[in-house]
This record gives C-alpha cells, sequence and structure tokens, in this order.
C-alpha cells in the first residue's frame, strides 16, 4: 500500500526522499567532521594520559601569551621530582623547523631538505606510540650519534634498499648510523616528526653545554606521562612556581593531549568556527524536517477522499493517525538509510577536499550508524505529528465532498511560521556559509602588508664570511631580479624579544617587545611601507645604534611623534628613526605585537635569512640566477630556495582554516539544494491548496499577471519577515566569528546572498504557478 | 445568442476514449432561459463548460453572437468571457480565503473597475441579495443557501447577458432551491439569458425549453413555456 502510493505519486516521493536524504548525509558528514576534529593523536596507546607541559606567560602586553616550548632546566629538574609523572622526554628541534630544516644525505652531494627533526629523549618511545619497520625502539635512541628516520626521509635516502646501520651525512658535518626506520605518524597527529637524534648528542652538535641548567632558553619541548589515575591537577599546582626565581610571571602547566590541536593555547576560534559548523548541522537537519512537513502536509492534501472513505467505513481518528505517523517514519527511515549510504559514498570525495583522511568509513562505526537511524526516526515521527492530526482529525463528509483543505485560523499561523521558518534558514544558512567562507579565505589571503607574491627565500647556515652587499650587487644586474636583502627573521617566522622600556612610560613597566635584524633593503624587498620617518639608510653609519618599529609598537607606547623616540633595551637607549606599517608577521590568527628592528651589519654571518625578489613571470630564470650566485657566495653550505607562500600555507593555522572554508563551502552548496527542495515543496503545497482559487479566477477571467500577482505576493510578503530574521542572526554570527584580523563584510553579501534565495523561490514558484495557471478551470473546479 | 454546429467532444486517456459529445446543434436566443437535462455522464457539464468557453471543443463550430469562438485562444475567451459570462456552480466555488464582500468583488477586479464604484456595485448587489448583512463573513460561516445567494451575487456583478449554472440548487434543500430559482426566474425576466444544467425536473419545468441529453446526443427538446422575443421590449 505505502509502496503504490510511492510509485503512484513518483515525483513528490523523489522530492520527499531527496530532500531527508541529503540532509541527512550532510548532517553525517559534517557531524563525522566536527567528530574528527576532536579525535586527533588517538593513535597514541597512551592517548589519556599524555601531557605537553606548556607555558602560560601572564604579561599584560604579550599577546601571544601561552607557548609549547619551555626550558629544560624545568624539565630536568623540577618535573623528575613529582611521584605523579611515569616517564619525561625533552626534545628540541634540529636547527629550526619554523624557519627550515636541516640538509641530510648520504654521499655529501644529493641534499634533501628535512625539516621537523628532533633531539628526543629514548623514553619518546614509551610515551608515544611509534611503528617500527626496521629496528626495535626499545635502544634506537640509546647510543650517540644514532639517528632514526621516518619512513618518508628513509625512502628519500635510500630509495632501494634497507636503511638500518647505514651511515649519513648531517648538513655535510656530522656523521649519523641510522638505528631504526620507524612508520610515517598518522595524518591525524599533531606531531610528525620527520627523525629523531638522541637528546645526548645535543650538546656535541649545538656546542650548547650546560642547556640543561638554563632557566632561561624556552626553545625546549617536553612532554609527560602520568601514571594511571594521577590527577593533572596535582602536577600543576607543583609545578605553578617552579619558575619563579627566574620569571616570575611564567607559569608552567600541563595541556592534554586531547586539547592540543582544538585548544592547545585556550585560544576559542577552532571550537567557536566548529561550535557554529555543529550549529548549521543542526540547522540543516531541522531544515530537512520543516521540507518534511510542508511537503507531507501538502501531499496529505490530496488524500481527502480517502480519509473521508476510510472514516466512512468506520476507521477511528486514531487508526487513520498511526497510518500516517507509520508511513511518515518509514519514509523518514528510508531517507535515513539512503542518507548513510550517500554519505559513506561522498566520505572518500569529501576527504580528498579537505586534503586529510578526516573521515572514515561511515558503516565501520555501528555507534554511528545506529544513532543516525534512531535520529531518522525521531524526524519522522516529529515531522509526522503535524500532517497526521490535519489529516485524520477531518470530517468525513467534508474530506469527501471537498477535494481541498479549509483554511483553519490556527493552520494559517503554523503555516505561515514553517514557511517563515524555511525561508530565514535557507536564507541564514546560505549568508553564514558565505561569511565563514570569506573570513578563511580572508585569512588565507588578506593583505598581509607585504607582497607574498614573487619572492623567494632560504636559510643558510655558514661558517664563511664576506659582504653581502657585493652579493647584492650581482644579484640585482641581473634585470629579472628586483630586490634582495637579509635578515635574521622575516614575515611567518617568528622571530624572539624582550621585554622593554619606552620613552614616556612608566620605568617599572615593561612591554614585551620581538625584535628583528634586517639588512637595508628589507623594507624595499617585502615591499612594505614605511608611514613615518624614513628606513635604515647607508648613508646614515649611526643607523646601526638606531631602530625602526611597527604602527602596534608606536599605539602600545602612546606615542604620538615617535620620531627621536627612544626605546631602552639591554640597558641602553634606541633612537626610532620610521615606522614600519603593521604587516602579519607569523600568522592571521594572532593579533600583531610590538615589533622593533635593527640594522643588520652588511657581512654574510652563521645564521641567515636571505630573500629575493624577482619579476613577475621569471620564476625561472630567478632560481637559475639565484643558485649560481648563492653557490658562489656559499660554497661550502646546503641550501634550498622556496617561496614564501609556501610557508604562508603551511602554517598549521593556515592548514586548518582552509579545510574549514572548504567544508563551509560544501555547506553553502548543500544548504542551497536543500533550500531549493524545501521550496519546490512548499510552492507545492500553497499551489495545490490554491489550485481552487486560481480555477475561480480563472473563470472570473483574470489574467496571467494579476494570477501570478495573486499567487506570489503571499510568499514575497513571507520572504521579506525572513530578511528581518536572519539578517540580523547573520551578523550576529559575523561579529562572533574567530580570527585576530576579520574581514570587512559588506552588505552586497547579505543582497546577493538574499537574491539567490529569492530567485530559487521565485523560479519555483513560477513553475508552480504557470503549472496551476495552465491547468484548465474546469478540471479544478470539476465537481465529482 | 448562442449558436453550435456538430459540436463534438471527445476525453482521451491513455487507455479509453471517451465521447462527451457527439455532434450538438443548439441554440440558444437572447433572453431564453434553457434547461440542460440528462443523466449523470451524458455531457451536461461538458457542453456548459464549452459554451462558457472554460473548454473547447474537438470539432464543430460554435458561435456567440454570430461570431465564432471554437477556435479562440485562452486569452480571447478570458476578454469574451469576463463582464459577459457569469457562472453559478453546485458547490458554489467561492473562495474560503475571502469574505462575501471580497468573493462577489472579484470580477470587477478582474475588468479593473476602480474601487470606489466597485465597493457601490458590490453594496447594491448585496442588498438585493439581501445578504448585505453577511458581507464581511466567510464562505465557511454561510449556510448553503447564502453561499449560493453570494455565488449569484458574484455571477450577477457584471451585469452578464448570459448566466451558466451548473446544478446550481444540487446542493440545497427544496426551501433555498426555491429561492435560488425565483432569483434566477427574475432574472430572466429582466432578459438575462440563462443556461442551467438541471437534476431536477421541478426545476426545468420553470425554464422554456429543455434539452435532453443522452450520451452526448440531444435526444429532445422540449417546449414549456413560449418564449416571445418581443417581452423584451
Amino acid at each position: 500500500m505505502l509502496f503504490r502510493r510511492f510509485i503512484n505519486d513518483s515525483l513528490f516521493s523523489f522530492i520527499n526522499l531527496t530532500n531527508l536524504t541529503v540532509g541527512f548525509a550532510t548532517f553525517i558528514l559534517l557531524t563525522q567532521f566536527i567528530a574528527s576534529m576532536f579525535s586527533w593523536d588517538k593513535h597514541n596507546e597512551n592517548y589519556e594520559r599524555i601531557y605537553r607541559v606548556q607555558l602560560f606567560q601572564d604579561q599584560p602586553e604579550n599577546r601571544v601569551r601561552h607557548s609549547s616550548s619551555i626550558t629544560a632546566a624545568l624539565s630536568r629538574h623540577e618535573l623528575t621530582k613529582l611521584p605523579e609523572i611515569e616517564k619525561i622526554v625533552l626534545m628540541h628541534d634540529v636547527g629550526d623547523n619554523n624557519k627550515s630544516g636541516v640538509f641530510l644525505s648520504v654521499d655529501k652531494k644529493d641534499q634533501f631538505l628535512i625539516r621537523y627533526g628532533y633531539y628526543a629523549d629514548q623514553t619518546v618511545f614509551d610515551i608515544f606510540t611509534f611503528e617500527f619497520i626496521e629496528g626495535v625502539p626499545q635502544k634506537a635512541l640509546t647510543e650517540p650519534f644514532s639517528v632514526v628516520l621516518s619512513r618518508t626521509v628513509a625512502q628519500k635516502l635510500f630509495p632501494s634498499g634497507k636503511a638500518l646501520g647505514k651511515q649519513i651525512y648531517g648538513e655535510n658535518k656530522v656523521v649519523l648510523t641510522v638505528s631504526g626506520v620507524y612508520e610515517d605518524m598518522p595524518e591525524k597527529s599533531n606531531w610528525q616528526p620527520a627523525f629523531l637524534i638522541p637528546m645526548q648528542s645535543f650538546t656535541a652538535f649545538t656546542g650548547w653545554s650546560d642547556y640543561t641548567e638554563n632557566y632561561w632558553a624556552y626553545s625546549f619541548y617536553t612532554y609527560v606521562l602520568l601514571k594511571p589515575n594521577a590527577d593533572p591537577a596535582n602536577v600543576d599546582a607543583q609545578i605553578h612556581d617552579a619558575l619563579k626565581d627566574y620569571r616570575k610571571e611564567h607559569y608552567p602547566y600541563l595541556r592534554p593531549m586531547s586539547m592540543l590541536y582544538i585548544k592547545a593555547y585556550y585560544q576559542n576560534d577552532m571550537l567557536i568556527a566548529l561550535g557554529l559548523f555543529s550549529f548549521i548541522a543542526l540547522l540543516i537537519l531541522v531544515l530537512s524536517a520543516i521540507n518534511y512537513i510542508n511537503l507531507q502536509t501538502a501531499n496529505a492534501i490530496t488524500r481527502f477522499r480517502e480519509i473521508g472513505i476510510k472514516k466512512t467505513l468506520g476507521f477511528t481518528k486514531k487508526q487513520l493517525w498511526s497510518q500516517f505517523i507509520l508511513e511518515s517514519v518509514t519514509l523518514a527511515f528510508t531517507g535515513g538509510v539512503l542518507g548513510l549510504i550517500l554519505a559513506h559514498l561522498m566520505t572518500p570525495a569529501f576527504n580528498r577536499m579537505i586534503g586529510i583522511n578526516a573521515l572514515t568509513s561511515i558503516f565501520s562505526d555501528w555507534k554511528l550508524v545506529l544513532i543516525m537511524l534512531g535520529v531518522s526516526i525521531l524526524t519522522g515521527f516529529l515531522s509526522g505529528i503535524h500532517p497526521a492530526f490535519a489529516i485524520s482529525a477531518f470530517n468525513p463528509v467534508t474530506a469527501l465532498k471537498q477535494k481541498f483543505i479549509q483554511e483553519e485560523t490556527n493552520g494559517i499561523t503554523l503555516k505561515k511560521i514553517l514557511v517563515t521558518a524555511q525561508f530565514s534558514i535557507s536564507l541564514f544558512l546560505l549568508i553564514v556559509s558565505a561569511i565563514i567562507y570569506k573570513q578563511t579565505a580572508y585569512m588565507l589571503t588578506c593583505d598581509m602588508g607585504f607582497e607574498s607574491q614573487n619572492l623567494l627565500f632560504a636559510n643558510i647556515t655558514t661558517n664563511g664570511s664576506g659582504s653581502f652587499d657585493a652579493l647584492r650587487q650581482r644579484l640585482i644586474s641581473h634585470p629579472e631580479i628586483a630586490d634582495a636583502c637579509q635578515a635574521d627573521y622575516i614575515p611567518y617566522i617568528l622571530p624572539g624579544g624582550n621585554e622593554m622600556n619606552w620613552e614616556g612610560g612608566d620605568p617599572e613597566e615593561k612591554v614585551f617587545v620581538r625584535i628583528s635584524h634586517i639588512g637595508y633593503d628589507f623594507v624595499s624587498t617585502f615591499q612594505m611601507n614605511i608611514t613615518t620617518g624614513r628606513n635604515f639608510s647607508r648613508e646614515y653609519p649611526a643607523d646601526l645604534d638606531k631602530c625602526l618599529v611597527n604602527e602596534t609598537a608606536v599605539r602600545v607606547f602612546g606615542w604620538k611623534d615617535p620620531i627621536g623616540k627612544h626605546i631602552r633595551t639591554n640597558n641602553k637607549n634606541v633612537e626610532v628613526i620610521g615606522v614600519i606599517r603593521d604587516y602579519i608577521v607569523f600568522s592571521v590568527h594572532n593579533p600583531t605585537e610590538p615589533h622593533m628592528y635593527r640594522l643588520l651589519p652588511d657581512s654574510i654571518s652563521t645564521d641567515k635569512v636571505y630573500a629575493v625578489r624577482y619579476l613577475p613571470g621569471h620564476e625561472k630564470e630567478a632560481r637559475e640566477i639565484v643558485r649560481n650566485e648563492f653557490e658562489r657566495a656559499f660554497p661550502l653550505d646546503a641550501f634550498e630556495f622556496r617561496h614564501i607562500q609556501s610557508l604562508i600555507q603551511n602554517e598549521n593555522a593556515a592548514l586548518a582554516w582552509q579545510r574549514l572554508m572548504k567544508v563551509s563551502g560544501f555547506f553553502a552548496l548543500f544548504s542551497v539544494i536543500i533550500s531549493s527542495i524545501g521550496l519546490f515543496g512548499l510552492i507545492l503545497f500553497f499551489s495545490r491548496h490554491k489550485m481552487k482559487e486560481i480555477g475561480i479566477r480563472k473563470v472570473l477571467g483574470f489574467s496571467f499577471t494579476s494570477l501570478y500577482y495573486t499567487m506570489a505576493s503571499s510568499f514575497i510578503r513571507l520572504f521579506i519577515v525572513s530578511i528581518f530574521i536572519a539578517w540580523p542572526l547573520s551578523y550576529f554570527v559575523y561579529l562572533y566569528l574567530p580570527g585576530a584580523h576579520k574581514y570587512g563584510i559588506q552588505l552586497g553579501e547579505f543582497v546577493l546572498c538574499t537574491l539567490i534565495t529569492l530567485a530559487v523561490a521565485v523560479a519555483t514558484i513560477s513553475y508552480q504557478i504557470i503549472k496551476a495557471v495552465r491547468t484548465k478551470a474546469v478540471e479544478v473546479l470539476k465537481d465529482e | 445568442m448562442i449558436r453550435t454546429v456538430n459540436l463534438s467532444k471527445i476525453f482521451r486517456t491513455e487507455l479509453v476514449e471517451t465521447t462527451a459529445l457527439r455532434e450538438i446543434n443548439f441554440e440558444v436566443r437572447k433572453g431564453e432561459f434553457i434547461a440542460i437535462m440528462g443523466p449523470s455522464g451524458c455531457g451536461k457539464s461538458t457542453l456548459l463548460n464549452i459554451l462558457g468557453l472554460l473548454d473547447h471543443s474537438n470539432s464543430g463550430e460554435y458561435y456567440f453572437d454570430g461570431i465564432e469562438v471554437s477556435r479562440f485562444t485562452e486569452k480571447q475567451c478570458t476578454m469574451l468571457r469576463k463582464g459577459t459570462m457569469g457562472f453559478v456552480f453546485q458547490s458554489f466555488n467561492l473562495i474560503d480565503d475571502l469574505n462575501v464582500f471580497e468573493n462577489v468583488e472579484l470580477p470587477l477586479i478582474a475588468l479593473s473597475i476602480p474601487r470606489s464604484d466597485r465597493r457601490k456595485k458590490v453594496d447594491a448587489i448585496l442588498e438585493r441579495m439581501q445578504i448585505g448583512h453577511r458581507r464581511d463573513h466567510y464562505p465557511r460561516q454561510l449556510s448553503g443557501g447564502q453561499q449560493q445567494r453570494v455565488a449569484v451575487a458574484r455571477a450577477l456583478i457584471t451585469n452578464p447577458k448570459l448566466i451558466l449554472a451548473d446544478e446550481p440548487t444540487g446542493n440545497l434543500d427544496s426551501h433555498n432551491g426555491e429561492q435560488v430559482m425565483q432569483l434566477l426566474e427574475q432574472l430572466n425576466a429582466e432578459g438575462t439569458t440563462i443556461v442551467m444544467v438541471t437534476h431536477s425536473l421541478n426545476h426545468a419545468d420553470r425554464a422554456h425549453r429543455v434539452v435532453n441529453l443522452f450520451d452526448g446526443q440531444i435526444l429532445a427538446e422540449r417546449t414549456d413555456r413560449i418564449f416571445e422575443p418581443q417581452q423584451l421590449s
């Protein structure tokens, strides 16, 4: 019987099932995506007991107040005393992972620049879960000058054959013996070590001997494994004041592994975004359900004869009610099953879209399947209540006689509410998706305050010496090269800083200011702007003792006229000669901090970043020139020039936001689809109801235009109401959207989204009205 | 006023072909009151719909005031229909969302008559139909007889030359049915041409002429009252 109905009204059933299927599938994918964001690092067997030791820096002007790097001394001395801690691992970057990495080779010739290598204690294998392909974890890091490689690095260095026991060169300077190879970390691992070197060789490589006694150098990482049932709050209490003799306002604490991806430093950005996504997922489900109610009620209108006959034959109201509820639940359940299948089929595409295998197979998670089927049954039941009541409560005589439902006052209100809700949710979803999309896109492509295109950079560590200016002259003598500079830090490589006093400020008050050393041509190479004063100049030798600051510094110091003012650092007063317009120093995620720039003397020495700007369209030639010139200047050192874009796009926050951006685009698409289906059903509902009126009006001689106007105007009125609901709500979302640098919202976006929704509405309305108007009046008015 | 020549209508579905009207030759003179009778499914309503330009014949000719209209486009039909013809249905066909006044007003809106004129005309006709006191009520708040009087008022509001009534008393009790019949007779006496489909012999007797339809064909015509066009003066 149910099946026969389905076949008989195939268009209607198709719309109805598509609505439910797409709605459920979208809901499933989104909830799965959100759940996957909370399931990072779970491959670690000790997941529940692993904590990272972090620092809270309680200084008012320090914007980046949490740090994941701490001092080695804290790890080696304070933590070892605590009974709650089972294992501790101390780690340090090999080279500077933030900047670049180190060169590894088998033969000193084929060099591979490898980022994310770490010095680590042997205990790293007790805390984290590693899967060894060669060797065993138990003694992999016990011998000095050993190295454990990830599969990727091992395959690069030894494309054919085993790596275990072989020797490799680090930066052509040291020899390491491969003591093991482990499988690459799963994608959903926050920590992705490329290779590991024993911590005991740290001094030998870096020449830093007393690091274990150092309470000031924040460049070490420490993870701990707590004993089962140990309370992290106890540990927190004991280490809270561990640094009080060194840095009064710095407080160490434990951060559980489960928080490291979502909210490592108490930044709510990701949580807000995911919360918003959950809300949207729920709205999509609600929208689907409202569509379903509208469609079911619309369909019910055509069934009055059936109801009339059944009632005459003695069916009770309750029996009819159960019949409709059963139909509703069956259809919704079918939608739920199809939704699961659709979500399952879309999972690979979804994973490809966001670039990681975030979602696992839908059907492997039987709990999810059960929950979703439950949700679909519930949706069917709740959505069925209204139509079932509306139909079964109908008077049999009227039901037999009338082809169309009689309007009832409260019916109008409920229907209007449903329609308005439908419009509002559709519009809201579309605008919010657009806002999220634009914000995430903005965070990735915004005006960064410098020109990031056509810019190559390399980090070179050298024992050599010489003049950089000479190298620069040779570089810019090529017409393809526009500019070149050296610096110790460049945008997206975050420099350290110091606490400083400033002229006019309270001598007791200090502010954390980041410090970069830049060459004369840093500002021009990066195409930054000097807003006040002047850049460093070769014509003023005294500039070596002067400095530039950024706009944020001027603002924080409260200076009206910054030129000639002084900053006190390292017991010296440094005069400000110019102000650089704020640019994004580290990530779009973080607010800009006060920044001070000192002049780098013209010499090639130790560890510097070199940046070269080439003319657009000449990348190939530029790379060639740069390689030749730098090989001439640094014959003994390995280097690799990269696009600065690669730094920006690989920044962790940027990656996460890219994913959110794509997912929000996905949302927008599906909310448009579901909204269209909903509108279609809605208008079907109305026009079926209005058929009689259209027929009568036609008989009375109304023209097409006036018929159209009569039918469409009631929708348009509700649509206008929904604008008043959706716009403020969307704006509210915009206000709470994460991101330190927010894009400027434009009225145009609201208008455009409204027009899109309106276009979908008008198209469907027109289709239905034209259909209704085309129908011969006699057909509609025919008495049985 | 109306003349049909070999008018035929066939309904086709995938499986069956039903002949609703078979070569109808039929004439209605100005001022006449015609009743069409016949068993269910004989084609009465189909004929009325074609006469009212709500439906088209498959073959044959239909002259309205001497003009061949059977091949008129929908737009032409609409133009001819409004203001010329009034319809009364068995099930009244009032619009549920509109009140009595608004229902009666509709044909005037279709004719683009200004609001103030509409108001005057509607008030006048409602008074005449003795339902002025119900002007703000909705159809579901009225009795069947009242609803039909509203429907008649709506049909009359444009002063049509022709009223097409499809079983106007079918849904009414004898008392209310009688009232509607008296109304139609009165209108006819004032000069309006009326074509009425009915099942009631009693009501058919009130017409000048009764046309009996059976299986889509005119079986017999019977003249009850002598129709004298000069009565019109």
